[in-house]
C-alpha cells in the first residue's frame, strides 16, 4: 500500500500497518531530514525491518539528489536472510520503473559463498580460496601455462571480466540472497564472493553481518567503497558496546606465543629459502617501503587482506620505520617482542598496566619503539604476501601478536594490560595470559560515526535508552522507544519472589548454595513442565551454576520427576554438542514429548536462536544475570566507565543484567500471533522493573510482582487457557490504507 | 441441587432459565431458592468451594466489582456460533449423516488433576455422557465407539454401536487413571478399526485430552500422515493448553482443536461436536444406501434376540426384513445379514441439519414502536424493568418478534419457527 507520512509518499508492502510502524517511519524520517544519527528501540515481532528499508527506500526514490545506498548490518546469517526476503517483497511493491535499477545484495564470508566443488566441500575454505586465487598464483599460471597450476575458473570468469570491466552484465538488477548468489555464481560459472564484494561498490542495498563495520581486521574490505551519504542500519545490536570492545582486544597466552615462535621460524626459513631462488622479490618489497609508500594501493587489490585498524589518520600517511624495513631486521624485532612477552606471562602475580607504561617497558627491556609497534601488523601483512603465504591461518600466532603490539603502540587511553597468572574461579590451574582490554565501546564505533551521515542503531531490548550515547560516545538526533500494541495480552512476564514454603529464592553468592533455594527452584520447575505444553527455556547465570544446580537437582530426585513430564537437554560450551541438543530439543517439542531446554544467560544460544511458538511457552530465568564482577576486565573496565563516563559501577552492572535478560525472555516472542509467558525468578528483581524495557514493563502487572511458586502455577494454567482460544487476526491491531488517509484528513482538519 | 460439579456451569442454566433478570442481586436470591427446595439458605450455608461466586465477578474500568452480565454473555456466544454455522449452512455444504465416531478419553496422569472439581477425570466423564446422549439425538443414523488412553497404552472400551445406554455404563465403569499418555497409540488403534466401515460412512476421533504429553512408541507424526490417508477427521478438546501436536493433527485431518477454560466452556466445546460436520470432497458424489425399516414383532412371537442372546418377546425388538432376525434397538446393523436397521424417524431427525431455522435479527427496541410487544414464542413482555437490556431478536421470514430463550430454543431444539409455520397454516 501507499500512504503519505509528513508529506513524503511511502511504498509499504504490507496491506496494514501497525501504528507502532507508523511512528517508527515518522522518527526514522526525521533522522534522516536531519541528517543525524538515530536509536530506535521497537521489540521484535512488530516489523521493524520491513519498516526500516520501506522508509529508507520510499525516502530516496522521493529524493532524487539521494540516491539510495543503503547498509544493513545484521548479527547473523539467518538474519541476513530475512531481512533480503523483506527486501524482495518490498521491490515488488514499488513502481517497476524504479524496482529495476535498483540491486540489493547479501555479503558474507567466502564460506557461506563458495562454489568451487572442492573448496567448499573442504573445512578451510578461506585457505583453499586463496592457494588458488592468490595474485601470484594467477601470475604464475598465466606466466607458465604448461606447469598446470591449479586455479578457480570461477575466480578467472571473474578476473576477466573485471579487467574488462563488464561485470554488471553478470549481475542483473533486483535482490540477491546468498543462495541466489550461489546459483547464479553456478550458472554463470563466476566466483559469487568475488562478485558479490565487487558490487557492493555498485550495489543499492547491501545486508551484511556488522563484523564488516565494526571489527578493524575486516572492515576495510568494504568500507573503503562507501560514501558520506550512505545510510548505516545496525538491527539487533543491543550488546553493540561488547562487540566493539572485542574487536579491540586480545588475548596472549602461553600457547599464542609458543605458536608465534614456530611461526617465527617457518618465516625465517622462507626468508632464506626466497633469498636463495628468488631475492629480487624482498628487495622489491623493500625498495617499496623505503620509498615511503605504505603498501596500500600498491598492492592488487584483490588480495584484501590488507588490513587497516581504526587508526588515526596522520599514523597512515607516515613511513614505516627504517629498522623493520628489511624482512630480516623485522624478524629479529619480532623475535626480540615475542620473548620479552613470554618472559612477562611468566608472573607469579597480577599485574595491571596502562598501554603506555607497557610499551616503556618494551622499549626499556626488548628496545622496540612505540612508533614500530605501531607498524608491526601491517608489516606482518607485507611480508607474508610478500613470502607468498596462503595460508593464513597456520600464522593466526604471530599474527595476534602484531595486533597486540599495533595496538598497544597506537592507543594511549581507554585500555589496560592485565597479566593473570591463574584464573581466579580456579586458583589450581596455572593458566597465565595477558589480556589487552579495551574499555572505551566509542573507539571501534567512532570512525563508523563519523563517515556516515546517519546511523541507525535498532533493536528490540535498547533499555535505558539514555546510556547508549554515553556508553559509545555520540549524540543521536532522535532516541526513542517504542512500546508494541497488541490485540491480546499474549506476553505474560511474572517475577517470583518467594518459593512454595514462602522462603525467598535468590541466585545471590550467599543464598546460592542454599539447599532450599535449589529445592525451590527445583520444585518451581517441576510445577511449570507439569503445567505448561510443548518447550520449556531455562536461563541459569553463568555454567558453573547451571552444572550445581543440575547436579543437585539429580540427587534430591527432582530432575527424575521432571523426566516424567518433559525431557531435559542442556546447552555446553561446546557448539557441536549444542546444536545437537537443540535439534532434539525442536524434536521433542514438535511430537509433542514435551522438552526443557537449560541455556546460560550469557552463552550462545541466546545469542542468534529462537524459541518461538512451541518452541517456547515459558522461559525461566533464574536468577539475576550479573556479570562475574570480581573479574580484573570489568574491575579496569569499570574503573574506566566511572572516570570518563561518569556512570556508576552498580547502574552499569544492573544495566548490563538486565539487558541480558531482557535479551534471553525476548526469546520466546517472535511475532504477534505468537504467546509466551516469562518468569524471573529472583527476590531481588522487583525493584529494578524501570530498567526492563518498555514492552515487557507495559505487560508487568502489579499483581504479578511478588509471586510465590503456587500463585504463580495459578496464573501460568490461567494464561495458557486463555491464549489457547481462537483469536481474530484479521481484527489484529493493523492500519489500513483507508485509515491513514482518514487520519490525515482529521489532522488536516484540525 | 448441584452437581459434585456444579461451579459455574449451575449457576449459568438456572439463570438463563429464569429467564429476564431485573437485577443481579434478585436473582441470586432466586438461585439461591432453587438451590434449597424452597428455603432460602443463608450465606454460611452455601458450599463456597462448589459455588464459587468470586468467579462471576469481574472489575470494571474503575476497579469496582461487578457481577458478569452472565446471560448477555451466554447469549452473545450462543449468537456467534449460530451466525458461524449459519454461514457455513448458506453455501449449502453437504453433510456427512452417517458419522462413526470414537470418543478417545484420556485417563493418564493428568486426568487426575484437581483444577476441574472434583477432578478433570470426573468432568470430562459427566460431559461424555451427556454428549453421547446428545449426540445421538442429533445424528440417529450414526455408531459411536470409546477408547480411553492409560499408562500409554490405548485400550477399546466399547465396540462401535448405536446404543447410547450400553456405551455410558462402559465409560461410568471404567474411572481411574495411571501413567502416561500416548497420542499415537490410540490413533494406531483407531486407524485399525476405522478401516474397516463402509465407505460412505465419515469417519471421526474426537479426543478429550488432560494430558500436556504425549510418549509415544514411534513417531507420530507417521501416524497423523497415515490418519489424514485415511481421511479418518481427527478433532482435540484440550483441557488445559495448546499442544502443538494437536494442533498439527487436527490441521492436517481437517478437525478442530479447542481448549476448555473451565467446565461449562468444555461442556459447549464439547457440544459443537454434536451437529454432523460438513461432508468431505471426496464423499460428496452421491451414494446410494441400502437400509432396512424393520417392524416391531408381534406380541406372541418369542425368539432369541441376536444382540444379547436373550429370549424376548417379539414386542420388546425388531425384526429384521431381509433375514427376520430379532434385534432390540434401532439403529443398528443387523448381525445376520449386515444390512443398516433404522427407523423413519431417525431419517427425519436428520433432516433438519440440512435445512435450519434461518439465524434471528438481532434488535434494539424502540420505544412507541407498534407490535412486538410480547414475545411470540412464550408471551412474556419484551419489555425490560431496568431497561438494561431490551435486546430481541426477530426472525426475518415472519417478522415476529422473540426473547432471547425461545431464541435458543427454537434453533437448538424445535428447528421450526413457530411464526413462520403458523403463518404457513393461515395462508394454506
Amino acid at each position: 500500500m501507499w500512504f503519505d507520512l509528513d508529506g513524503l509518499p511511502v511504498c509499504f508492502p504490507y496491506d496494514a500497518i501497525y501504528p507502532e510502524q507508523h511512528e517508527y517511519m515518522g522518527e526514522l524520517k526525521r533522522a534522516l531530514d536531519a541528517r543525524g544519527h538515530a536509536l530506535l528501540e521497537m521489540p521484535t515481532g512488530t516489523g521493524k525491518t520491513a519498516a526500516l528499508i520501506s522508509l529508507i527506500t520510499s525516502y530516496a526514490l522521493a529524493n532524487p539528489s539521494r540516491p539510495l545506498r543503503l547498509f544493513y548490518c545484521t548479527r547473523t546469517v539467518h538474519e541476513m536472510e530475512k531481512t533480503l526476503a523483506e527486501l524482495r517483497l518490498l521491490f515488488s511493491h514499488l513502481p517497476p520503473a524504479d524496482a529495476c535499477r535498483l540491486l540489493a545484495l547479501g555479503l558474507s564470508s567466502r564460506k557461506n559463498l563458495c562454489v568451487h566443488p572442492q573448496v567448499s566441500a573442504s573445512g578451510a575454505v578461506d585457505t583453499g580460496c586463496r592457494r588458488l586465487t592468490a595474485s601470484w598464483v594467477c601470475e604464475k599460471a598465466a606466466y607458465d601455462r604448461e606447469s598446470a597450476t591449479p586455479l578457480c575458473d570461477y575466480f578467472e570468469t571473474f578476473d576477466a571480466a573485471a579487467r574488462k570491466g563488464d561485470l554488471a552484465l553478470y549481475i542483473q538488477p533486483g535482490v540477491y540472497t546468498l543462495a541466489d548468489l550461489r546459483s547464479l555464481g553456478r550458472e554463470r560459472r563466476i566466483c559469487p564472493y568475488f562478485l558479490a564484494r565487487h558490487m557492493v561498490k555498485h550495489a543499492n542495498v547491501v545486508v551484511y553481518s556488522y563484523q564488516y563495520l565494526l571489527d578493524p581486521r575486516v572492515a576495510s574490505i568494504v568500507s573503503s567503497e562507501m560514501q558520506k551519504d550512505c545510510v548505516v542500519v545496525f538491527d539487533e545490536v543491543h550488546n553493540i558496546d561488547n562487540v566493539c570492545i572485542e574487536a579491540l582486544s586480545v588475548s596472549i597466552r602461553k600457547q599464542t606465543i609458543q605458536g608465534a615462535k614456530g611461526n617465527l621460524r617457518h618465516i625465517s626459513q622462507q626468508i632464506d629459502r626466497f633469498k636463495a631462488t628468488d631475492a629480487s622479490r624482498l628487495n622489491a618489497e623493500y625498495r617499496r617501503l623505503v620509498d615511503g609508500l605504505a603498501q596500500r594501493g600498491n598492492l592488487p587489490i584483490s588480495d584484501a587482506w590488507l588490513a587497516n585498524l581504526a587508526l588515526p589518520d596522520d599514523i597512515l600517511k607516515e613511513a614505516v620505520p627504517g629498522n623493520i624495513r628489511k624482512a630480516e631486521h623485522f624478524l629479529t624485532v619480532l623475535w626480540r617482542l615475542v620473548r620479552n612477552l613470554d618472559e612477562r606471562v611468566d608472573t607469579e602475580n597480577v599485574v595491571n598496566e596502562r598501554p603506555v607504561s607497557f610499551a616503556t617497558s618494551i622499549y626499556s627491556l626488548a628496545g622496540i619503539e612505540t612508533t614500530t609497534l605501531r607498524f608491526l601488523y601491517d608489516r606482518l601483512q607485507s611480508l607474508l604476501l610478500t613470502l607468498e603465504i596462503t595460508d593464513t591461518d597456520e600464522f593466526m600466532h604471530i599474527q595476534k601478536i602484531c595486533d597486540f603490539a599495533t595496538l598497544i603502540g597506537t592507543y594511549k587511553r581507554g585500555f589496560s594490560i592485565i597479566i593473570e597468572p591463574y584464573d581466579d574461579r580456579m586458583p589450581d590451574i596455572r593458566d597465565p595470559v595477558i589480556q589487552l582490554s579495551c574499555h572505551d565501546a566509542s573507539l571501534a564505533i567512532q570512525p563508523v560515526f563519523n563517515r556516515f551521515q546517519t546511523v541507525v542503531i535498532t533493536s528490540g531490548t535498547l533499555s535505558p535508552i539514555d546510556l547508549y550515547p554515553r556508553l559509545l560516545n555520540f549524540n543521536p538526533v532522535i532516541s526513542r522507544s517504542f512500546t508494541m500494541s497488541l490485540t491480546r495480552d499474549c506476553i505474560c512476564p511474572m517475577v517470583l519472589t518467594r518459593g512454595s514454603d514462602q522462603l525467598p529464592v535468590s541466585t545471590k553468592f550467599d543464598m546460592r548454595s542454599d539447599p532450599g533455594v535449589v529445592r525451590n527452584y527445583g520444585r518451581l520447575l517441576l510445577e511449570m513442565a507439569s503445567a505448561v505444553p510443548d518447550g520449556i527455556v531455562c536461563f541459569f547465570v553463568s555454567y558453573s551454576y547451571m552444572d550445581g544446580i543440575v547436579s543437585s537437582w539429580n540427587d534430591m530426585g527432582i530432575l527424575q520427576e521432571i523426566m516424567q513430564h518433559k525431557l531435559v537437554f542442556i546447552e555446553t560450551p561446546d557448539v557441536v554438542e549444542t546444536t545437537l541438543a537443540l535439534d532434539n530439543y525442536r524434536k521433542a517439542c514438535d511430537c509433542g514429548r514435551g522438552a526443557v531446554f537449560f541455556s546460560v544467560a550469557r552463552g550462545k544460544v541466546v545469542e542468534g536462536i529462537d524459541f518461538n511458538r512451541h518452541y517456547g511457552r515459558l522461559v525461566i530465568m533464574f536468577g539475576v544475570p550479573f556479570q562475574y564482577t570480581l573479574s580484573k576486565i570489568l574491575r579496569a573496565r569499570l574503573e574506566y566507565l566511572r572516570e570518563t563516563s561518569q556512570i556508576q559501577e552498580g547502574d552499569f552492572l544492573t544495566f548490563d543484567a538486565l539487558r541480558q535478560a531482557a535479551q534471553c525472555v525476548g526469546r520466546v516472542i517472535r511475532s504477534k500471533a505468537d504467546y509466551g509467558m516469562m518468569i524471573f525468578a529472583d527476590k531481588s528483581r522487583h525493584d529494578k522493573r524501570s530498567k526492563l524495557p518498555g514492552w515487557i514493563r507495559s505487560h508487568l502487572h502489579d499483581a504479578h510482582l511478588n509471586l510465590s511458586t503456587d500463585m504463580a502455577l495459578h496464573t501460568a494454567r490461567e494464561f495458557l487457557r486463555r491464549m489457547a482460544q481462537p483469536y481474530d487476526k484479521a481484527g489484529s491491531s493493523g492500519q489500513t490504507e483507508e485509515n491513514l488517509q482518514d487520519k490525515a484528513r482529521d489532522a488536516m482538519e484540525m | 441441587m448441584y452437581g459434585v460439579g456444579g461451579g459455574g456451569g449451575g449457576f449459568n442454566a438456572s439463570s438463563t432459565a429464569s429467564g429476564r433478570r431485573r437485577n443481579q442481586e434478585e436473582d441470586e436470591e432466586d438461585d439461591e431458592e432453587e438451590t434449597g427446595d424452597g428455603r432460602v439458605l443463608e450465606a454460611w450455608e452455601r458450599a463456597y468451594a462448589d459455588d464459587r461466586s468470586w468467579e462471576a465477578l469481574q472489575e470494571d474500568e474503575s476497579g469496582l466489582l461487578r457481577p458478569i452480565d452472565t446471560k448477555n454473555l451466554v447469549h452473545s456466544q450462543y449468537r456467534r456460533r449460530l451466525l458461524l454455522r449459519s454461514a457455513a449452512a448458506a453455501v449449502r455444504i453437504q453433510k456427512g449423516l452417517i458419522r462413526y465416531l470414537y470418543i478417545v478419553i484420556d485417563l493418564s496422569r493428568a486426568a487426575s488433576e484437581m483444577d476441574y472439581r472434583p477432578s478433570r477425570m470426573a468432568v470430562v466423564a459427566k460431559c461424555a455422557e451427556a454428549f453421547i446422549r446428545e449426540f445421538f439425538d442429533q445424528n440417529p443414523l450414526s455408531h459411536v465407539g470409546l477408547v480411553t488412553i492409560k499408562d500409554g497404552i490405548s485400550h477399546r472400551l466399547t465396540d462401535i454401536g448405536g446404543s447410547p445406554e450400553s456405551q455410558i455404563k462402559a465409560l461410568m465403569g471404567k474411572l481411574e487413571c495411571s501413567g502416561d499418555s500416548s497420542l499415537q497409540n490410540a490413533l494406531e488403534l483407531i486407524h485399525g478399526y476405522l478401516n474397516q466401515i463402509p465407505s460412505y460412512g465419515h469417519k471421526e476421533v474426537l479426543i478429550l485430552y488432560s494430558a500436556l504429553n504425549t510418549c509415544d512408541p514411534g513417531d507420530v507424526m507417521e501416524t497423523v500422515e497415515k490418519c489424514k490417508k485415511s481421511k479418518i477427521r481427527c478433532s482435540v478438546i484440550g483441557l488445559a493448553a495448546e499442544i502443538f501436536i494437536c494442533k498439527h493433527l487436527c490441521e492436517e485431518t481437517g478437525g478442530s482443536y479447542t481448549v476448555a477454560l473451565d467446565e461449562s466452556h468444555f461442556k459447549e466445546l464439547l457440544l459443537e461436536h454434536a451437529p454432523p460436520p460438513p461432508a468431505i470432497a471426496e464423499y460428496a458424489a452421491a451414494n446410494l444406501i441400502k437400509m432396512g425399516f424393520p417392524q416391531r414383532g408381534a406380541e406372541d412371537l418369542i425368539s432369541i434376540c441376536s444382540c444379547h442372546k436373550k429370549i424376548k418377546s417379539g414386542a420388546e425388538g425388531y425384526i429384521c426384513p431381509r433375514c427376520k432376525v430379532n434385534v432390540c434397538e434401532l439403529p443398528t446393523e443387523c448381525r445376520t445379514c449386515g444390512l443398516t436397521l433404522v427407523s423413519s424417524p431417525h431419517l427425519a431427525r436428520s433432516y433438519h441439519h440440512l435445512f435450519p431455522v434461518a439465524p434471528f435479527d438481532e434488535v434494539t427496541f424502540k420505544l412507541g414502536q407498534k407490535g412486538g410487544q410480547n414475545c411470540y414464542g412464550c408471551q412474556q413482555s419484551l419489555i425490560n424493568s431496568d431497561s438494561q437490556s431490551n435486546l430481541h431478536v426477530r426472525c426475518p421470514k415472519c417478522n415476529q418478534h422473540f426473547c432471547f430463550d425461545c431464541d435458543i430454543y427454537i434453533h437448538e431444539s424445535l428447528h421450526n419457527c413457530p411464526g413462520c409455520e403458523s403463518q404457513r397454516s393461515f395462508s394454506s
